[in-house]
């Protein structure tokens, strides 16, 4: 049996509405590309959530990231109390040599009041309900007695419910300072690179864009500036200007663009060549709208794959930048300053370092992956 | 070759120049003077620190005066500890800083090289997946946070190396390893990818095919070319290792430069700042330079350019 060539297809409208589908748009292809690595996503939604906490969590917590309370210093989140003579109620011995009385929920009630401090027999002695309660610090750990000179040895381990993170050396909620300290990271994060983004495009832009001599002396500009070492003068602008956040915001963005101008120029290097851009000048599109309309959108990918990039190092700068003393002031908190309180008494209360420290990395481990995945997912060419 | 040399040391030398202006101008936009105090200084005792300082001149004598003393190689006095030059900073400091740098260095390629190589080699394979999650997190991690880290584990908790102070070998331990973990983890990467690529290529087959051994192959082969990338970014590493000391010669209580250069902005000490930042930038840009030579010595096709 032979089929006919030229006979007319069997026409079924039901079946080409089944083959038929929508032509996903460019943004839909690449959250698809996006969204099919595990990573990326996890980077995603470890943003998000770090934004809520940071916006959000302040309004729910009823501390301040200043409101000190001297007498709750150094208390860590997770504690060995032993219990009190009265029914329900735990002594909290504070590296320091303070009595905190708990609850056994780990409600913090209050700080014992010093009576007298026997230096022979090593042995303070507290008020506690009218009687008397010992600490003896001759040994080590040290043990609290009760009103007879018994040790107590009862107790259990309790999780701190008044602080639920803890407190820092003068006593303010480790919680409340990790909120703004992430908020400060995420402003300083999306701020920096929407700075950096604006002033590298259009830099880089019309370098690339008018081309000739003007592009030669930009970009000579721009070797200039990529050869010095930025760190250095991130940290000296940060000196000359005030001790905020736009200081430090000022001082990373005019020193970054660099990067950007680079991709940018490349980006409109190639792109002005292109054919529509020809059909753009013959029909009388002004150059600026050809910048602004055609060639800046078109290389829309590499700026934002630049720009997510660019996210990671203006977080690291300012935690590094606070750490070292010369970021943000006290007693506003960062996570680089809360760091660097922290390690001074590193030894006693190592969990005052680690909750900021962990916080770093999170927030530094987020952008980086949803950086990989959307430069993979916008140039899948680029991915090794 | 002479073309392309002159052109970069020009360059250098207006870069060089550039730095020294931008510093200068800098420290003087400070709102606040070097001599701004809690308690108020007579006006008398102002205008004479102003003149023994030469702070009264316009501001023009005074940038030239200081470039005159740069060429000499002479930073000026601190303006905070009296009787002390910024020479004597640097003098005092740089060697820490060079010691630590250069150990640190060393260590990178020891460490990074062979990481790359083998994850290179085993990709893929539970090996590359290792070294690689351990390279992802050796970029993210900020290097005070691995410095603590380390510190409290090390140091604190298994006491087995000093905290601070360099006295003893054993106190470089830690302060290398932490200022090394970025560019370790770097530099493995980049190996890893580099050398994934040359493997790839054409004159690696022609080596197996004649009959080369699989580890000349890779040696003689594949690794000089593989390295190319890793020489080119050893400049800016260089620059990395010695901007990410200052902190860890904070944490490790090490005299080095870094640790001058900390004090001395908190403390507003200009004339230490700019001198120490001059040191650092010249240091830098003449490491990314010899950098730059070598490399245009490793591959010939640089030169055409």
């Amino acid at each position: 049996m032979t089929i006919d060539p030229w006979a007319m297809a069997e026409q079924n409208p039901a079946r080409r509405e089944a083959l038929a589908y929508n032509a996903r748009s460019f943004a839909g292809d690449v959250w698809f590309r996006f969204s099919k690595k595990p990573t990326a996503l996890t980077g995603m939604t470890l943003v998000v959530l770090m934004a809520l906490f940071a916006v959000f969590g302040p309004m729910l917590t009823p501390y301040d990231y200043d409101k000190q309370s001297l007498s709750m210093g150094n208390i860590p989140p997770y504690f060995a109390a032993v219990s009190a003579p009265e029914p329900d109620r735990f002594f909290y011995v504070t590296a320091n040599m303070k009595v905190i009385e708990t609850d056994g929920q780990g409600r913090l009630i209050r700080q014992l009041t010093k009576k007298t401090d026997d230096f022979a027999a090593s042995r303070v002695s507290f008020e506690y309900n009218g009687a008397l309660v010992y600490l003896d610090y001759g040994v080590n750990p040290p043990v609290m007695l009760d009103p007879d000179g018994r040790p107590l040895t009862a107790g259990k381990r309790l999780w701190n419910r008044s602080y639920l993170l803890g407190t820092d050396h003068l006593g303010r909620d480790i919680l409340t300072r990790l909120m703004y300290g992430t908020r400060i990271s995420l402003t300083i994060a999306f701020v920096a690179a929407a700075v950096n983004m604006v002033i590298g495009t259009l830099y880089g832009g019309i370098s690339g864009f008018l081309g000739g001599r003007t592009d030669a002396i930009m970009m000579r500009v721009v070797d200039i500036i990529s050869t010095i070492p930025l760190t250095l003068y991130v940290i000296l602008i940060k000196v000359t200007l005030s001790s905020g956040l736009s200081g430090i915001i000022i001082a990373l963005s005019s020193v970054y663009w660099v990067d950007m101008a680079r991709v940018v120029r490349g980006q409109t290097l190639s792109l002005r060549e292109q054919e529509f851009v020809l059909a753009a000048r013959t029909i009388g599109t002004s150059r600026r709208a050809i910048l602004v309309r055609h060639l800046i959108p078109n290389a829309m990918g590499p700026i934002l794959v630049t720009m997510m990039m660019l996210i990671p190092s203006a977080i690291f700068m300012e935690a590094f930048m606070s750490f070292i003393g010369i970021g943000i002031a006290p007693p506003m908190a960062s996570l680089g300053t809360m760091c660097n309180d922290a390690v001074e008494a590193l030894r006693a209360n190592p969990y005052q370092l680690f909750l900021p420290a962990l916080m770093v990395c999170l927030i530094m481990f987020a952008f980086n992956f949803v950086g990989d995945g959307l430069r993979d997912a916008l140039d899948p060419k680029l991915r090794k | 070759m002479r073309r392309y040399l002159t052109k970069r040391l020009g360059m250098m030398l207006v870069t060089l120049l550039l730095i020294t202006l931008l510093t200068f101008i800098l420290m003087h936009v400070v709102p606040g003077g070097p001599f701004t105090n809690d308690k108020q200084i007579p006006e008398s005792v102002l205008s004479a620190l102003r003149k023994k300082y030469k702070l009264d001149e316009p501001l023009a004598v005074q940038y030239l005066r200081y470039l005159g003393g740069l060429a000499r190689f002479d930073f000026g006095p601190s303006l905070k500890y009296t009787g002390k030059s910024v020479n004597d900073f640097i003098q005092s400091g740089f060697p820490f800083s060079a010691r630590l740098g250069a150990l640190t260095l060393v260590f990178v390629l020891l460490a990074s090289i062979p990481m790359g190589v083998v994850s290179a080699l085993r990709s893929g394979r539970w090996q590359d997946a290792l070294l690689m999650g351990a390279a992802t997190l050796g970029v993210t991690i900020p290097s005070f946070v691995i410095a603590t880290g380390l510190l409290y584990i090390f140091a604190f908790r298994l006491g087995w190396l000093p905290t601070f102070g360099v006295a003893k070998w054993q106190g470089y331990v830690l302060p290398v390893a932490a200022l090394g973990g970025y560019s370790i983890s770097f530099l493995a990467r980049l190996t890893r990818s580099s050398l994934l690529e040359v493997m790839g290529q054409d004159y690696i087959r022609t080596a197996r095919a004649k009959g080369l051994r699989e580890t000349r192959v890779i040696i003689r082969h594949a690794l000089p070319n593989a390295l190319i990338p890793v020489v080119t970014v050893l400049g800016p590493t260089v620059a990395n290792l010695l901007t990410g000391s200052f902190v860890i010669e904070k944490i490790f209580a090490i005299p080095g430069m870094g640790a001058h250069f900390v004090n001395s902005i908190t403390q507003r000490d200009y004339t230490t700042i700019m001198g120490t930042t001059v040191f650092y930038a010249t240091f830098l840009i003449s490491m990314v330079f010899i950098v730059d030579l070598f490399y245009c010595l490793l591959d010939p096709r640089i030169r055409l350019e």
